[in-house]
């Protein structure tokens, strides 16, 4: 076995950009799936029956359908649906968002059923609005319950990322298979793949852990 | 823009014995997980202190590297390292089994950590051993604790099988890209699919839901 590691510090400039768009797609992702995970929560409460059985299916299939299959899905029927051309990174994002929008709106929705009912009612008793009510007593309570689930989210996001390798997103995960199948040194590359990520990944990981230890509620 | 099904009909052999594959993938990973990750939880909590550190200098780094780069190191880098090469199933089953083990090992040991200290010093009081407290006294209780939690991992475990395919595993998925680049009907054969998927995953996660609240009140203490 004759092992030459020179190739991945030749190839350090073309792994760091793969990095930063494997950085972009996660936070641009997240950006776009919190208010859409909210609005999803707040459509399945709705009075009208059709807006919460759209949110219902909508969070229901997106959760239960393998996130690879849906980046090839969103590859080949968003051109159709929008009859725009969409770059692969913009194909990837939707396909990401989709699916962790989804994820989002059930910690949104558990975090705000997780405050009981009682303390809405007790809010009205005292003729505060229902939009009060939400905004003042159940937002506070509930977002130290939802961070430390959409900690949990950023970090599986993050390593999610990697699967739009397959429609050829210069993110770090096909920049490194790519500069593998050319350079044929493969047990280097997929090395200093896993190497970065696991760099990249492991403190994350811990702050995880630090959110849930700080602000994780213990019943 | 007009669909055509037929492709489906016609070949829906091919995707079926993708089914039965990921269907099989998914079971041996799932219980290989378990048993791997109920293993490790048990080692980090009461093992020895040089196994602890290791284990969860492990747990932590699955948390931080992607299945699908574990699932290519296996397949395409352990064959140069050892001179061996693997079969594709079996690469998938042993990347997957060691990703997801390291989340069950995390739930086991969540699990086993909310049962109040003052069961096990009970336990110690009435001259029980420590294994007789766990098997005993820990063990049925937080395994019902940890059933919400190891639902969702099997439904994940479910949905990484998918990621067999780019190692070329011939599952749902690997058949699906197949069929829907010899046919050309991709947007058919992928939605298709995606019901399939659907179809296997919900009724999966809904089963462990309903099972959790029938045993729920065991759990409690």
């Amino acid at each position: 076995m004759n092992l030459d590691w020179s190739i991945v510090w030749q190839s350090r400039w073309l792994l760091l950009e793969g990095a930063l768009v494997t950085v972009l797609l996660t936070v641009l992702t997240m950006l776009i799936a919190v208010p859409g995970g909210i609005v999803l929560a707040l459509m399945r409460g709705s009075h009208f029956k059709a807006v919460a059985l759209f949110a219902t299916a909508f969070v229901e299939l997106f959760r239960n359908v393998p996130l690879l299959l849906l980046i090839y899905w969103a590859f080949y029927v968003m051109p159709v649906l929008t009859g725009l051309g969409l770059s692969p990174f913009a194909t990837g994002l939707v396909a990401l968002c989709l699916n962790v929008s989804a994820y989002n709106s059930e910690t949104f929705r558990s975090g705000i059923n997780s405050i009981r009912k009682g303390q809405t009612e007790a809010g009205l008793a005292l003729g505060m609005s229902r939009s009060e009510v939400f905004r003042q007593i159940i937002l506070p309570q509930a977002w130290r319950r939802v961070l430390p689930v959409l900690a949990s989210t950023w970090v599986s996001l993050f390593k999610d990322t990697s699967l739009v390798s397959v429609i050829a997103v210069g993110e770090l995960a096909h920049t490194a298979m790519q500069i593998r199948s050319q350079s044929f040194r493969v047990l280097e590359m997929l090395t200093a793949m896993a190497a970065i990520y696991w760099l990249l990944g492991y403190p994350q990981a811990k702050i995880v852990d630090w959110i849930h230890r700080k602000y994780g509620v213990r019943e | 823009m007009e669909f055509d099904f037929s492709p489906l009909l016609d070949s829906w052999r091919f995707l079926a014995s993708g089914l039965g594959l990921t269907i099989l993938l998914s079971i041996t990973a799932v219980i290989s997980s378990l048993i791997l990750g109920m293993a490790v939880g048990l080692g980090r909590l009461y093992g020895p202190s040089w196994l602890k550190s290791i284990l969860v200098f492990y747990i932590d780094s699955m948390r931080a590297i992607p299945v699908f780069v574990v699932l290519v190191w296996i397949y395409f880098a352990v064959p140069i390292i050892s001179g061996h090469t693997f079969a594709p199933f079996w690469a998938a089953l042993t990347g997957i089994t060691i990703h997801v083990a390291a989340y069950v090992a995390e739930v086991v040991r969540a699990g086993l950590t909310s049962i109040r200290k003052g069961q096990s010093q009970a336990g110690l009081a009435i001259g029980m051993s420590s294994s007789q407290i766990l098997r005993h006294i820990l063990l049925p209780q937080a395994i019902v604790r940890m059933l919400p939690a190891l639902g969702s991992i099997i439904s994940v475990t479910i949905k990484d099988t998918a990621i067999a395919a780019v190692i070329a595993v011939p599952e749902l998925m690997r058949q699906a890209e197949t069929l829907a680049g010899q046919t050309y009907r991709p947007i058919e054969i992928f939605t298709a699919v995606m019901v399939i998927y659907f179809l296997l995953i919900f009724p999966v996660t809904r089963l462990v839901d309903r099972i959790y609240i029938r045993v729920a009140h065991l759990g409690r203490s």
